[in-house]
């Protein structure tokens, strides 16, 4: 396999909020790179440290409770969290864009769709009223909602939610950014039109070879749009893989567990299987490795109850956080 | 290569003609204008407007119309009502109809610079603090919960007793300055409360974390994302306070802390007082009325706008 040039690389990332009840350890010492022109998905149920991973990267973490206390984020030679915050405005949205989970409400109500999208062009570009709406017209025609020139003028309220996420994608790919981050971009739609958005973000990413971070809690999507997958629980990276070899030999148990539970064609079974116990609670995580409670490997076993496995690298280029998974322990590797 | 969507999109293309944006304000204040008892307030609070800028200009300009006249006799002392003088004569002679209508122009002088003070402290302080939150809330909430702990006509007496006819930077502020002065300066509070509010609750919604997502300065987000979205409730708290303005302004008048040598309907409500007791009922009973109208119509038509703009209230 040829290697990709790495666009985005994120190194012991942290992130906590410190609330009156304590500090929430919402990321722990997560790291992946994302390459250039692909697809990598972050995968994991609610509260695992997801979104905010990406809204570490965009700097946007909520203050003053959220702050990222360790780590680093390299994008194409530069370390985001060292630069000033006018230096990152100049990136967020110009050479980083997002898209949102709700587009019902991340669209500002009061202005056109059209304003939204010039502002979005204007703020990184020097052009003027009249070209930036060319432009956005140009926008919504890439992300094929009909008759633009007519649909720039409307408020959203006038528009459906698939059509909001549209006009939130022409606003992300205006700057023409190297890096989209896909906050759960189909999670609030239903399913045909995500079918059409994924198809839509697939196509653009093809014509502008840009990279995509796909964040979402759906497998499904994942086996068919990503090339890398990182699978969160509980804060961190339970697994790192190329999407091929995760589906086919998960290392895992919390990811064996995510497979299993998924229904399949030609499933005859009663139930579906579900990983037992709960998420635990931010606040209050397991000693040892966190998904020990639930593990049906490690339950018992005295290492997984008092020491937390790291993130290790495979020799077949994975990466794994599990005492159990084969090749973890390898003699090379540190204790 | 054509997606599903393109192909939907296609097909409704030929029947589908989408209606003219309409904005939440326009939307807004379709509402409201399609209720008569709204259209009605609203033109009385045209009218009072329109006669205090009347009035104002007559007073640059020296224009010599009748009933801008306030200061020359029209008849003998204390005239009941007649053909005349519809409200009658005061002590001096001069006609309480026209007193009345000059009072328009002091209230609403008062009301308008106060509510633009007002308005202008609140309305940055409350959305800074909402945005911002932290340490910058603490000290607003802090500022303006001590400010309102103070029984509001006591704050506004002590603010125009201290600047009432004093000179601040070589600008002489005449009663009438230090009038609205004291009312814009102690009034914020209730605006920059419900400002901070809205803001907290708009800053979760996603299109705030958008506009930092492309790149928006935070100054740029407050004052172009977030103050049209919560601009409704300066709209509506701005003609509720008007009306509390304006009887600040009666009181602070009535009390003597007001415009001394200009006819206000404070002061002819204090100048009735006394005469009250003599019989002279038209002076109390013009001011009254004047007051009454123009605080029914504000309130009438504060609800009514607060009706059609709140988009949680709005009723058909």
């Amino acid at each position: 396999m040829p290697e990709i040039d790495t666009l985005l690389s994120v190194e012991n990332l942290s992130t906590h909020f410190f609330t009156q009840q304590g500090v929430v350890r919402a990321v722990q010492d997560v790291s992946f790179s994302v390459k250039k022109s692909r697809t990598f998905a972050v995968v994991g149920e609610s509260g695992c440290g997801k979104s905010i991973t990406a809204l570490s990267i965009m700097r946007l973490v909520p203050e003053p409770q959220g702050k990222i206390v360790a780590g680093k984020i390299n994008f194409s030679g530069r370390n985001l969290l060292s630069l000033s915050e006018k230096r990152m405005r100049a990136i967020r949205g110009n050479r980083i864009a997002m898209i949102f989970q709700e587009p019902m409400t991340s669209l500002n109500p009061v202005f056109t769709v059209g304003y939204q999208i010039e502002e979005a062009i204007r703020l990184h570009q020097h052009k003027s009223k009249s070209d930036a709406r060319d432009l956005a017209i140009q926008a919504l025609q890439q992300v094929r909602i009909s008759d633009p020139k007519q649909r720039i003028k409307e408020y959203p309220h006038q528009m459906s939610g698939g059509m909001r996420q549209r006009v939130m994608i022409a606003m992300a790919i205006s700057c023409k950014p190297e890096l989209l981050i896909a906050d759960e971009p189909t999670t609030a739609l239903d399913v045909t039109i995500q079918a059409q958005i994924l198809d839509l973000l697939d196509q653009l990413q093809k014509q502008s070879q840009m990279s995509v971070l796909l964040i979402t809690h759906n497998l499904g999507i994942v086996a068919e749009r990503a090339q890398d997958v990182a699978v969160m629980y509980a804060s961190r990276i339970a697994e790192l893989s190329d999407c091929k070899s995760l589906f086919d030999n998960p290392l895992h148990p919390y990811t064996q567990g995510l497979l299993k539970s998924l229904p399949r064609l030609g499933f005859t079974g009663k139930r579906l299987y579900t990983i037992p116990g709960i998420v635990p609670e931010p606040l209050r995580f397991p000693a040892g490795c966190k998904f020990h409670p639930r593990c049906p490997v490690g339950c018992n076993d005295k290492r997984c109850q008092t020491v937390e496995p790291q993130l290790r690298s495979l020799d077949n280029g994975r990466a794994v956080a599990c005492w159990f998974a084969p090749g973890y322990e390898r003699p090379d590797n540190p204790k | 290569m054509l997606t599903r969507g393109f192909h939907l999109a296609d097909n409704t293309q030929t029947e589908f003609k989408p209606p003219k944006g309409v904005s939440l304000w326009q939307d807004g204040f379709r509402r409201l204008f399609r209720r008569p008892i709204a259209v009605i307030c609203f033109a009385v609070i045209i009218f009072y407007f329109a006669l205090a800028a009347f009035i104002y200009l007559a007073e640059i300009f020296h224009w010599q119309i009748g009933f801008t006249l306030w200061s020359q006799a029209t008849g003998p002392s204390y005239q009941p009502p007649c053909r005349e003088n519809i409200f009658g004569t005061d002590i001096f002679g001069f006609s309480v109809f026209r007193r009345m209508l000059y009072g328009a122009k002091t209230s609403i002088t008062v009301a308008l610079c106060a509510s633009i003070i007002s308005i202008g402290i609140g309305v940055p302080l409350g959305a800074v603090a909402g945005y911002f939150r932290g340490i910058v809330d603490e000290i607003i909430v802090w500022a303006y919960s001590t400010l309102s702990s103070i029984p509001y006509i006591l704050l506004i007496m002590a603010f125009a007793v201290v600047l009432h006819d004093k000179t601040i930077a070589g600008f002489k502020l005449s009663g009438i300055t230090s009038v609205y002065l004291a009312i814009g300066l102690t009034s914020w509070v209730d605006l920059c409360r419900l400002i901070r509010g809205e803001t907290i609750k708009h800053k979760e919604r996603e299109y705030i974390l958008a506009a930092q997502s492309y790149g928006c300065t935070n100054s740029r987000i407050i004052f172009k994302h977030l103050l049209p979205n919560v601009f409704h409730i300066v709209i509506i708290i701005f003609s509720l306070q008007f009306v509390s303005f304006i009887h600040a302004e009666i009181i602070l008048s009535f009390l003597g802390l007001g415009e001394a040598d200009k006819p206000s309907w404070g002061a002819m409500i204090n100048d009735a007082r006394i005469e009250l007791a003599r019989g002279v009922w038209w002076q109390m009973v013009a001011a009254t009325v004047a007051v009454f109208v123009i605080s029914l119509a504000l309130n009438v038509f504060g609800d009514a706008l607060r009706d059609s703009l709140d988009p949680k209230l709005r009723v058909r």
